[in-house]
């Protein structure tokens, strides 16, 4: 009964209510009669949409930073132009968040707080209009006044307001979706859904570039008190021991990561003399800077890849006479390997190169070569080490014979650390022998085995370049005096002349 | 001595207000019958049945949730016995819903349009999250020291509680437009007192099967026996 009347209501469109829990028990009513249905109201939109549009609501103002001005009135008519020009493709005609686009999104359309971005770029006005259209949508929501929630005092981030958030966090245990080092590798990660039945996941609170909600103090706040619309994401303003602590927590999250990150043009790959470990987490490592790389998603050949799990590889590389050495940092929800039954697949990285050093500007094709020109990997697997190998295109990888590269990895909280290395100079003529000075081509590939990721369903890099620093010899203390002293002898001996002759 | 008189009257005060709380059955339900309905389902019982990867000390290892839980005679257990045609005062009775064992306990409960009062007896984090559509949906973490957190659910309708935490949890909160319901028994029956006399409908829900009604006639002192079967 419930179902049918949402699909006839006043949204209209596609029947998405049948993933909504509460109507598909409703749906099985056996036919009722004789006194009044309390149970579905006629005509009222499921929770879902409602929710939904209160928090597309609730973000427009957000992008728009006037919450204040909540009682400007707008033109519901102008509102449905904006709407169809800008949202629709997205969130449907209807606002059913069945648009063209929404295949390709994760989380689904619906779920404005986390997939939706700010529209402050709309001129204000247009704002108000698009308001005014989606209180349209659900007119019952908007009799009553919105509920204005009030955050207490802002605390300003402290080693101690950092220490109280980090004690909050485990005593309300976020970890449990956000994972002890905040990486969304928490136990309940799998099981999480949005409203609508998707799968959902937590954000990783290491990133917060990523937050779609702002990455200030007061947006992370305001979440953790009010919770996400639509999410798993519960609201804590009474739950937590004192209001304020969603400011210590909101500071102990935001001290877990950097706030922006520089992305690198260019991997140097530093000269040492020491011994190069072979353990990911020796002190050597963390005193060589980290070259942040991203990566998208492989959307070039089926099947394509629109909602990559890994956006961010950190290389480390060194290098001395014999060996070259790559240390890759990666977080990963889901540490897995090849498993038939669970269609899981291994977790794995690669380095790409050419072949061989070429001069010139070409380069073979970036999506891991072609039949003409191919590539070189060193490709990494989980539960299966390193190997060597030739490609010609992203489902032509043969592994080389007589693999001179080894490697290890830890994997801890949702994080792999992977050293990789291999000889400097290799003996065999299909593989690349690293040079001092020289621009190397080099892009990487990520796969996250427990995302489903496998084969072409992978996020890459185009290619950038590696660079070995040359070794800082000691000629550059010795040169420069030496030639200063040769002058000044020279000009003495070019005065005692002068002063023989006259 | 003043003290002592308020405090005689603040303790009086309270236990009136207990008593009232606490008052079992409509108030004006002079001259009414007793309607015993006994539920019965001519299926399978439903249980899912999942390993649990986390708080196994409070969970334990496997979750079983009944979905359609069938006793002795066919009976249906958790299915909510009500008479909307009946009008009554309200009852002054707070549900409660436990979080024990990463269940909620008792798995469907029933209420008038109030406060719903939740425990959370398990000691680790739990969320209340409602699926609902006349009542504002519920999203709220109750972490391990908020024992006890009171919602409202202003609104006759049916109510999903979740756990998103364990997505294994699930529980019904049935607000009713009636002081006249019951919740089936192991034995899928349940028992509605004081019932105004008269032609009454009797309607059966349950969270997979849906709902169904039945006329019944009423009688002051009588008991009115009602059987209804329900099906896939």
């Amino acid at each position: 009964m419930r179902a049918r009347v949402h699909r006839r209501g006043a949204w209209g469109g596609q029947p998405c209510s049948t993933t909504l829990a509460p109507t598909r028990e409703a749906s099985l009513t056996v036919g009722h009669s004789g006194h009044p249905d309390y149970t579905g109201l006629a005509g009222s939109p499921s929770p879902a949409r409602r929710f939904a549009l209160v928090a597309l609501i609730v973000l427009v103002f957000v992008g728009a930073g006037i919450g204040a001005a909540f009682a400007q009135a707008g033109d519901a008519q102008a509102g449905k132009l904006v709407y169809e020009r800008k949202c629709a493709l997205c969130h449907g005609e209807k606002g059913d968040g069945k648009g063209p686009a929404a295949e390709l999104l994760v989380p689904k359309p619906r779920d404005f707080t986390t997939a939706m971005p700010s529209w402050a770029v709309l001129p204000e006005k247009d704002r108000w209009n698009l308001v005014a259209h989606l209180k349209t949508l659900a007119p019952d929501t908007f009799k009553e006044a919105p509920k204005k929630l009030e955050l207490p005092k802002e605390v300003a981030s402290s080693p101690e307001s950092i220490r109280r958030g980090k004690e909050m966090y485990e005593a309300i245990e976020c970890n449990k979706c956000h994972g002890t080092d905040g990486r969304a590798d928490g136990p309940s990660r799998p099981e999480l859904k949005d409203d609508w039945g998707n799968a959902i996941a937590p954000a990783n609170l290491t990133m917060p570039w990523r937050f779609r909600g702002g990455s200030a103090p007061v947006d992370v706040a305001t979440r953790l008190a009010n919770g996400v619309v639509g999410t798993p994401m519960p609201s804590f303003i009474d739950s937590v021991e004192k209001p304020e602590d969603v400011w210590h927590l909101a500071n102990y999250i935001l001290s877990l990561g950097p706030r922006t990150l520089t992305y690198a043009t260019l991997v140097s790959v530093t000269n040492v003399s020491d011994a190069i470990p072979d353990d990911p987490d020796a002190a050597f490592w963390k005193a060589i800077a980290p070259n942040h790389i991203a990566l998208l998603g492989q959307v070039i050949v089926d099947p394509r890849n629109f909602n990559p799990s890994i956006d961010l590889v950190s290389v480390r590389a060194v290098y001395h006479d014999k060996e070259i050495a790559f240390h890759l940092t990666w977080d990963d929800p889901t540490q897995s390997v090849e498993d038939a039954a669970k269609k899981t697949y291994a977790d794995a990285i690669s380095l790409q190169f050419p072949p061989q050093p070429r001069p010139g500007p070409e380069r073979p094709y970036f999506l891991m070569g072609d039949a003409s020109d191919g590539v070189y990997l060193l490709r990494w697997q989980n539960g299966k080490g390193v190997t060597e190998a030739a490609a010609n295109g992203p489902t032509k990888i043969a592994p080389l014979a007589g693999s001179e590269a080894t490697a290890k990895a830890v994997y801890v909280n949702g994080q792999y650390r992977l050293v990789i290395k291999r000889p400097l100079a290799s003996k065999q003529p299909d593989r690349l022998t690293f040079q001092p000075a020289v621009f190397t081509p080099v892009a990487f590939q990520a796969w996250d085995g427990g995302a489903g990721e496998t084969g072409t369903k992978m996020s890459l890099t185009s290619w950038y370049y590696l660079r070995l620093e040359e070794p800082q010899s000691n000629r550059r203390f010795v040169v420069p005096p030496v030639v200063a002293i040769l002058t000044f002898a020279a000009l003495l001996l070019v005065v005692r002349v002068a002063n023989r002759r006259a | 001595m003043r003290r002592a008189l308020g405090a005689l009257l603040a303790a009086a005060l309270v236990a009136g207000v207990a008593l009232f709380v606490h008052r079992p059955g409509p108030v004006d339900a002079q001259g009414g019958g007793t309607v015993e309905v006994a539920v019965t389902y001519n299926g399978a019982p439903v249980v899912e049945k999942l390993k649990i990867n986390k708080d196994t000390q409070q969970c334990g290892t496997e979750a079983e949730v009944d979905r359609v839980m069938v006793g002795s005679n066919k009976g249906l257990a958790n299915a909510v016995v009500s008479v909307p045609t009946a009008k009554g005062a309200p009852r002054m009775v707070k549900a409660t819903v436990d979080q024990h064992g990463c269940k909620f306990v008792p798995h469907v409960s029933a209420m008038m349009p109030g406060e719903l009062e939740l425990k959370n007896s398990d000691g680790i984090l739990h969320n209340i999250h409602t699926y609902s559509t006349v009542n504002p949906s519920i999203n709220k973490a109750q972490p391990k020291f908020k024992k006890v957190m009171t919602e409202k659910l202003e609104k006759p309708e049916f109510v999903k509680l979740t756990c998103d935490v364990h997505s294994w949890m699930l529980g019904w909160v049935a607000v009713l437009p009636t002081p006249f319901f019951g919740v089936t028994d192991a034995n899928g029956t349940a028992k509605i007192e004081n019932v105004p006399a008269g032609k009454q409908t009797v309607e059966v829900w349950h969270e997979t099967l849906g709902k169904q009604t039945r006329e019944v006639e009423v009688k002051a002192g009588q008991v009115a026996k009602v059987g209804i079967e329900m099906k896939k």
